[in-house]
């Protein structure tokens, strides 16, 4: 059984966020990341697994240390879909006007006669 | 809660739209449950309004009723009112968020902000992948693509 991952379930959770964050700029090694978090290791180290599981940071191996960097291009599938869901609320908006000026047109109408 | 203090942009949304209407027109279609029926809830969608009570502490009942039978149950508590100006409710039934909805005079027309604020980025996200899964929005999409590469030469 494969868990289906994605960019959502990434950064449904905010120690993941705060990961993702604290790597933006430059890429940590795992250490580094753990200790900045008053969680255990093992758990830094899941959230990591899960983050590389989908894709949004790469994790490299050098020497004894695992450097995780991050690919941020992949958060714009959420950007994409955040611009989605404004889409609906704009047709939503283009639903109010049409129906607003379409009122307006027809009470015009009847102040005419 | 600890995110309240935090910067709003991850969990938010903002419109706005000018509409080429008086004020008061604009405020009516948006409180009266037989004009809101009329707009409201996505393309193919159909709306019944149960209850909605337009001031402060007032419900809002609305169920939109879905192209393939089903409905969608939606409870919302107004928390402010100001006359030709603004609306604010709480949308109480998941997901949970707050819409302030202002509205501005100027000379026939109206200016509109919307703002949707939920009550945490989870919220926000498992609405938007809601929304990933409508079907409707997947048949627009299917469409909009057929129609850019009819267009695209390439």
């Amino acid at each position: 059984m494969k868990t289906r991952r994605d960019v959502y379930q990434a950064i449904a959770d905010p120690t993941r966020r705060a990961i993702i964050n604290m790597i933006a700029t430059q890429p940590h090694n795992v250490n580094t990341i753990a200790a900045n978090f008053a969680v255990t290791r093992q758990a830094i180290s899941l959230h990591i697994q899960i983050l590389a599981d989908c894709g949004l940071i790469n994790v490299k191996q050098h020497g004894r240390d695992r450097f995780c960097e991050a690919r941020l291009d992949q958060l714009n599938e959420v950007s994409t879909w955040v611009d989605q869901y404004r889409q609906h609320w704009e047709s939503k908006l283009d639903d109010l006007e049409k129906y607003v000026v379409q009122l307006k047109n027809e009470r015009n109408g009847k102040h005419k006669k | 809660m600890e995110s309240t203090k935090s910067n709003t942009a991850d969990r938010e949304l903002r419109l706005t739209r000018t509409i080429d209407a008086p004020v008061e027109l604009v405020w009516e279609v948006w409180t009266q449950p037989e004009h809101i029926a009329k707009w409201w809830g996505p393309n193919g969608f159909t709306n019944t309004i149960s209850k909605m009570i337009v001031e402060p502490g007032g419900e809002w009942d609305l169920v939109m009723h879905g192209p393939d039978g089903t409905d969608y149950k939606n409870k919302s508590i107004f928390k402010e009112i100001i006359p030709l100006k603004k609306i604010v409710y709480e949308h109480v039934s998941g997901p949970k968020f707050v819409a302030t909805i202002e509205f501005e005079a100027q000379g026939g027309q109206t200016l509109l902000s919307w703002h949707m604020l939920f009550e945490t980025h989870e919220q926000f996200i498992q609405v938007v992948k809601t929304f990933k899964a409508d079907e409707g929005l997947k048949q627009n999409l299917e469409k909009l693509n057929q129609y850019v590469k009819g267009v695209n030469p390439m």
